[in-house]
This record gives structure tokens, sequence and C-alpha cells, in this order.
């Protein structure tokens, strides 16, 4: 007897229409758990709508969106308890501490103070914040800041990892850094949806990629399989292809 | 380098003036808040205190003898300005029963002497003593003595130290509490989206209302503690500036009447601080909240304004007025005049406006176009930059702009011209005022007229729906008014002069076109075709029917009117979206207009007072139900897309 394993994350045809303009049209696509998925697109591709609309800010127009098996427009608090949203901006508190931060977001989640105070240390060991717990946010660089918003999207140990383009403004140490902890995650069966542009971070990280184009997928795949298809040296090559192909 | 400081300078205020939300509250605020503000206080003050001066004051004169009765005789002469008890104890003046009261000592051979008994706490007392002085100052005959005059003050310094407090501090504790809410609620809407905090909290598993609610204790703890202490602070420094201003009254602070007044400061600061959440939610950053805001601010101080100085008792339909009961129980409070049911009345009503004002804030939070400004629908944005779109509605930023010129213009242009020739002005106003302006903005914009104002065909149905709402609703909104702000009878003359009065020699015909039809054609392009249809784009529905019923009941400039034109202005904004055509709007506006004429014609609308319970109830009944039906006639019959 075979067991199916749920996707961590299923989109099945979503469309979002901002007025009359299409944002995603129809795409569909599923992350399992251990997986990285990178959503590839230029500016404009409807990269952040489609990881809007899987962290459960936005309720797609059409089709569905499903975080392990919970339908997220249904019922998206519970499918926001079993995701980590990283959004563009870090969205850090200036006046709170880090301390201060984690535990108002653990709270949030309904975790107990001892509980979010024990995943505070382990996250401060992991990412590095042990001397930045006690400073307020608006002290912090861009890389600290990134580091305790990656710690708060991960405080409550959820099964869905959402960030939307992760690296972008980081220095070569802290994207390299922030790469390390995403596939030490994937290492404990996370499920990581990030978007980004930079194609080289992408063939570093995923174990497959979705090629967004105005709201469109237009291809998906390992990125050596994508390469393989456009007969490109590198998936930025390949992307140039398929997305050359794609405009009439 | 000056060529620098020059091009500079030239840089900074070419994009200061670009900047419309700066302009808007530069010309705006002084152009249109302020004269709103000061003609709206003014004629319920001015109204207040026309009554207050003709009001008898209530005397009674203790004691026996010649002295007494001719007191007695002279004060019964003035039936205008004295109201003569038979009989009078000075705990009467002291309970409020008597403003005064004038005791006649028994006379001496040469000395005659009265007390005159008043409450200094209590300028209805204060008053009445003043008119007995002046009685007593006239000149008597030559041969009778003088009288010897001695002021009795009932009132002990606790009282005269809440009356001393109720004069400034119910105005200054509303002016501390809306200060304190501002800022802070400001900073946890349109501040955190300028942030980019919103998102991130948004993505927890943390309910929308949820979240608002704790904002809003949020700002309610701050702006509650920002009252506490200028409660505190303006009490110390009143009684301090009165010793200091009369250095032989040693004055204490009433500290049980300023903390008994703090009551009031709490569920002030829940309506203030949900109030500004809602409205700051709608900004997209800090600088737009502090725009949308100010006016809002303003529009509080008014009511309360005229609760400070209006001498209004705190009962009945004035324990409901928003702000306005919070500034007259605090003023209760420190004069020590305070009933349980009146000050809970206060309180409950100050809570449930900040409850119905979170109810809309949380309706907003659930939009999502306003969380992302991109989902925003066609029209919401300024079109700056753009080509002209045809057959769009206006923006919410052309709705406010031209409310606030046909403000300007009313104000400033044609009440003047209406006060020289009331029909010219009139038409004026209509024709050259809003369609004028409303053809300017379609001219501006390139966009076609008719599409712009949504003045297309409607169902048929909406249009019978529209023509009971117009033929009916009129009962309910009469009747509502006359229970919650009944207008004073001089008004309502005066309104009958200059409308339907038959001395100018216009008929009934004439009078229809003037008052019924130019309104429902000139008004209704105004503000259902361009002020609600422009708001509609960043507001809900209903926000946006109700905001424009606002704007409809405050452009009537006349603060009796406010509530029923409101009203009347909120029914025709829902007939619009609805129905998604200007006409029913139009329909129902001249059938309401018409029978008020007809009405007033006939003077059956002075009978409206006197009806009995039954009959009252019947036609407050029959009118919910014909208009409830007309709005769902309309509603069944709108189609997609509405206005």
């Amino acid at each position: 007897m075979t067991t199916v394993v749920e996707p961590a994350v299923a989109l099945d045809r979503i469309a979002k229409d901002y007025g009359s303009v299409p944002a995603v049209k129809g795409v569909s696509l599923t992350v399992a758990r251990g997986e990285i998925y990178g959503l590839l697109g230029p500016n404009g591709a409807g990269k952040t709508t489609a990881l809007r609309i899987v962290a459960g800010l936005l309720a797609p127009s059409r089709g569905r969106c499903a975080v392990a098996g919970i339908d997220v427009a249904q019922e998206p608090l519970q499918a926001k308890a079993r995701i980590g949203f990283m959004s563009l901006s870090t969205g850090l508190y200036a006046r709170l501490t880090a301390r201060e931060f984690l535990a108002y977001f653990g709270r949030l989640h309904g975790m107990p103070p001892n509980l979010v105070e024990r995943r505070t240390g382990e996250l401060a060991s992991a990412l590095g914040l042990g001397r930045l717990l006690d400073r307020l946010c608006e002290t912090f660089s861009t890389g600290e800041k990134q580091r305790v918003s990656l710690a708060r999207t991960v405080l409550h140990d959820p099964l869905v990892l959402v960030l939307d383009e992760p690296t972008s403004g980081l220095d070569v140490l802290a994207s390299r850094f922030l790469r390390d902890f995403v596939r030490s995650e994937r290492a404990r069966g996370k499920a990581v949806l990030f978007s980004t542009h930079y194609l080289a971070e992408a063939e570093l990280l995923c174990d497959r990629v979705g090629l967004l184009f105005q709201g469109s997928l237009i291809r998906e795949g390992t990125p050596v399989a994508l390469r393989a298809d456009a007969g490109a040296s590198s998936l930025e090559e390949a992307f140039l292809t398929f997305v050359g192909a794609a405009t009439p | 380098m000056t060529s620098h400081v020059a091009v500079t300078a030239a840089k900074e205020l070419r994009e200061t003036l670009r900047d419309r939300r700066t302009l808007a509250v530069m010309v705006l605020l002084p152009l249109v808040v302020y004269p709103m503000m000061a003609l709206l206080t003014t004629q319920v003050v001015a109204t207040r205190e026309l009554k207050r001066e003709a009001r008898p004051v209530e005397v009674a004169v203790s004691g026996q003898g010649p002295v007494a009765d001719d007191l007695r005789r002279r004060i019964g002469e003035q039936p205008k300005v004295f109201r003569l008890n038979e009989q009078g104890q000075a705990a009467d003046v002291h309970r409020g029963r008597l403003d005064a009261l004038v005791v006649v000592h028994a006379s001496e051979p040469h000395r005659r002497s009265v007390d005159v008994v008043y409450d200094a706490a209590r300028d209805e007392s204060r008053r009445a003593a003043e008119r007995l002085d002046e009685l007593l100052a006239r000149a008597l005959p030559a041969e009778c003595l003088p009288i010897d005059v001695s002021k009795k003050n009932l009132a002990s310094k606790d009282d005269i130290g809440g009356h001393l407090l109720s004069k400034v501090l119910p105005i200054a504790v509303v002016l501390m509490v809306l200060l304190g809410a501002f800022y802070p609620a400001i900073d946890v809407t349109a501040g955190e989206r300028e942030r980019g905090t919103l998102e991130t909290v948004l993505s927890a598993p943390i309910g929308r209302f949820d979240l608002l609610l704790g904002k809003v204790l949020a700002v309610t703890a701050v702006a509650s503690l920002t009252g506490l202490v200028n409660l505190g602070s303006i009490s110390v420094t009143l009684i301090h500036a009165a010793r200091l201003a009369a250095s032989q009254v040693l004055l204490p602070v009433p500290w049980s009447r300023a903390a008994a007044a703090a009551i009031a400061v709490v569920p002030a600061a829940f309506l203030f601080a949900a109030l500004f959440v809602a409205i700051g939610s709608i900004a997209r950053g800090f600088k737009e909240a502090q725009n949308l805001l100010m006016p809002v601010y303003f529009l509080c101080v008014a009511p309360a304004l005229i609760g400070a100085v209006g001498d209004y008792p705190l009962s009945g339909a004035a324990a409901w007025v928003p702000v306005m009961n919070v500034t007259l129980l605090v003023r209760d409070m420190v004069l020590g005049h305070a009933t349980v049911s009146a000050a809970l009345a206060s309180v409950a009503s100050t809570l449930l406006y900040g409850g119905l004002a979170l109810a809309l804030a949380a309706r907003i939070y659930d939009s999502e176009r306003l969380l992302h400004p991109e989902a925003a629908p066609r029209g919401a944005d300024d079109d700056a930059g753009q080509g002209p779109v045809l057959d769009a509605p206006p923006t919410a930023g052309h709705a406010l702009l031209m409310f606030a010129a046909g403000f300007v213009l009313l104000y400033f242009v044609f009440v003047p011209w209406q006060h020289r020739s009331l029909v010219v002005g009139l038409l004026a106003s209509q024709w050259l005022g809003m369609v004028g302006l409303t053809v300017l903005l379609a001219r501006a914009t390139g966009r076609p007229l008719v599409a712009m104002v949504a003045l297309r065909p409607p169902p048929a149905r909406s249009l019978v729906g529209a023509a009971l709402v117009g033929a009916t609703a009129w009962g309910a909104v009469a009747l509502l008014t006359d229970w919650l702000v009944p207008v004073p009878k001089e008004v309502v003359e005066q309104l009958r002069r200059a409308f339907v009065s038959d001395q100018h020699g216009r008929g009934l015909f004439v009078n229809l076109l003037l008052v019924a039809l130019t309104p429902a054609v000139c008004e209704e392009m105004f503000f259902r075709g361009v002020v609600l249809r422009g708001l509609a784009t960043r507001l809900p529905p209903l926000g946006a029917a109700v905001l424009t019923g606002v704007l409809f009941g405050l452009y009537h400039l006349d603060v009796w009117r406010l509530l029923p034109s409101t009203t009347l202005g909120v029914l025709l904004s829902l007939l619009a979206l609805r129905s998604g055509s200007l006409v029913p709007a139009m329909v129902a506006h001249f059938l309401n207009n018409a029978v008020l004429v007809i009405l007033a014609t006939a003077k059956l609308d002075e009978r409206f007072s006197n009806l009995g319970s039954g009959l009252t109830v019947a036609i407050f009944s029959t009118s919910i139900v014909l208009t409830t039906l007309g709005l769902w006639l309309v509603r069944r019959s709108a189609p997609q897309g509405g206005l």
C-alpha cells in the first residue's frame, strides 16, 4: 500500500486581478516537504502577488491555494500558523528590541512565554543574534535586520517558509549565510517557496524553479532540466530564451 | 552661492506646491473647515444665548411690610425679566429651584436693608442677582430711604472652584484627549504601513479585528493618560490663577470633582482613538493620514465647543450627541450637578459611537485594496501623468477638491449673493456653483460629463423604488429630527418665509421649480455624481455613502438642518450606488423636496410636532417600511458593477 504525501504548498490555477488588470493568470504549482522552490521572474511578473496569496495576505480572484491541505482563503488563521512569511521589507518594529519583537510574534502564534524564550535562544545561536537581542531594531544594519526577520519567520517552527526576495540588498557574506540557513531548514523537512530575480542564486539553492512572466508560469523544473531544455549554459540564459519565446 | 539658494528654494517650492495634500491643508482648512465650524457653532450658541437672555429668572421675596410689597409689585411688573414665586427659601436657591431670593429685613427708623441670596456657582443665579441689583438700584421716590443691599452667596468654595473649572476644563479636556489620540493613531496605522511592518503582522495568525482592537486600546490608553494629566494640571493651574487674580479668594482645588470628571476621559479617548484609527487606516502614509485627520479633528472640536459654551443641560438628546455630551458631562461633574442617568447615557453613547467607529475601521482593514494600493480599482489614484480616462468616475481627490471648491464658492460668493437676492443667489449657487464646477471638472480631466456623473438610464424598477423613498422618507427623517434636534420655531418660520411664502408672489409651481427640481438636478450631479462616485473609489460603498451624506449635510450651512440633510444625503447616495445611475437619486430628491414644499405651503408641517403619539408612531413606521421597500426594490434592480 502506498501513502500519498500531501504537498506542503499547492496552488491550483490561481489568478489575481487588480481591477481589470490581471497580475497572476492561472498559476499551478506544488512544493513538497523538504524542497526549495524558487519563483523567478522579472519585476512585475507577479511573484510577490503569488507569494502574498500563499501567505494569506491576498485572496485569489480565482483558483485555490492550500498549505498542508488547508485552504488559505477559507481558513486563513490555521494556514498562517503553518507559514513563516518574510516580506521584501524586513518589517521590524524600530522601537522594540529584537527580543521584544520576537516575543510579540511568538505570542501572536500562541506560543507560551517559556517556549518563546527557548526558541529565541536557539535562533540566537543559529543566526548569530546574541549581541542583537537586547538592542532596538532601529539600530541594526541591513544584514542584521534580515537575520532578525528570518528569526521571526521561523520562530514558530512553521512547515512552510515563504520568502519574498530574501537576499535583496544583502552583501555576499550575508546572502551566503541566508542560503545556508535555508538549506538547513530544508534538511529539517521544511518546504521553502521563495522569489528572486538573482538567477545565479536560484541555481545554487533551488531544487526546482518556476519561471513567471507576465503573470503566467511559462516553465517549471529543476535548474539542470531547464538549462537542458533551452540548450543554455546558465539559468539566466535559459530564462532569456524562454521569455523571448513567450513574448508575443 | 546666491543662485544656489534661489535654485534650491525654487525647486523646494515647486515640489511643495505640487503636493496637493499639503496645499489642501494649507488652503482648505482656513477656507472650508474654519468657516464651517464657526458657522455651525455660532448658530447653535446664538440661538441658545437668545433663549437664555429672553428667559425670565425665578425669584422670590421673603419678608413682610411695605418694602417687600413694593419689591413684589415691581418684580411682578417685569414678567419678561422675572418670574415671581410666591414663596421661597435659601435652600431653594441652593437646590436650583429658585435663581435668587430677596430677604427683606424689618425696617429700622433710618435704615432699610435686604439680602440678595444667590448661588455664585450657577450662571442663572448670577444673572438673577445682577437683575435684582439693577432693580434695587433704580431710583426710589425721594421721600424713601435708600435700601442697603447685601449679597449672600450660598456657594461653597468647592462649588465656586467647580464653577471656575467648568468654564475651561470641558473643552480643554476634549482638546487634549483629541491631541493625545491624534499622533499615536497615525503611528499605529499609516505609520505601520509606511514602515513596512503591516504586511509582517498580517501574515501572523491574528484576526484583523483583534489587531485593530489592540491598536485602538493602545491609542485609548495614551489619549486617556494625556486627558487625565491635563485634567489635573489645568485644575491646579486655574485655581492658582484665580488665587493670583484675586488674592483674597483662597479657593481649594476641588480634587474630588476633577477626579469625578475623569469618568468622561476614557470613553472619549476610546471614541477618538477608534475614529482616528479608522481614518488613519485609509491613509497610505503618515503625511496623508495627517491631512485626512486634521479636518476630522476640527469637526470633533465643533460639537465640543457647542457643549462648552452653549449652556445645554445634559439630558435627553443632548446626552447622545457625540463629543458634545463629553464636554457636558465634564462640566456637570465639576459642577457637582451630574445625574447618574445622564452620566450613564453620555458614557454609554460615547462608547457606542467608539464601537461603531471601530467596526468601520475593521471593515476598512478587511478591505484588500486599502492594504494593497495596487489592488485599487481604476480611478482610485490621482491620474496625474496619465491620459484622460473615458467613462471613468472622478477620483477621491477630485471629490474632495470639488466639495472644497463648492463650499468656498457657496460661503464666500453665493451666500452673500443670496442675502442680496435670494432667488438669483440660490439659482447661481446651484447652476454655477454645482453644475458649473462639475462641467469644469469633466472638461479639465477629459471625461465625458454624462458618463462621469453616471447619468445613465436606470432599470425601471429602481425608479419605482426611488419614488417610494422620495415620497416617504421625509416622515421618518422629520420625526427623527424633531425627536433628536428639534428645530427652533423661529428657524422654521424663517425657512418657510424664504422658500414657500406667497408674499414674494411666487406660486407653488415656481417654488417647486426652485426648491425641488433645481436641487434635484444640480445637487445630485455634484454630490452623487462627483463626490460620491469619487469617494467610492477609495471607500467601501457604505462608508462613501455616509461621508457623502455628511458633506451634503454640512453644505447646507445650517446646523438645524444638518441631521435631516445628512440622512437624506445618505439615502440618496445609497439609491445612486445601488441603482448604478444618478437618475433614481434625482427622482427621490425631487419628490422629497416637493412633498416638503407642498406640506409647508399648506402649513401642514406645523402640526407635525403636535401629533399624538399613536399617529406619530404610525407615520414613522409607515415611512420606515416604505423607504426600506424602496431601497430593496432599487437593490433588486441593481445592475452588476454599481455606480
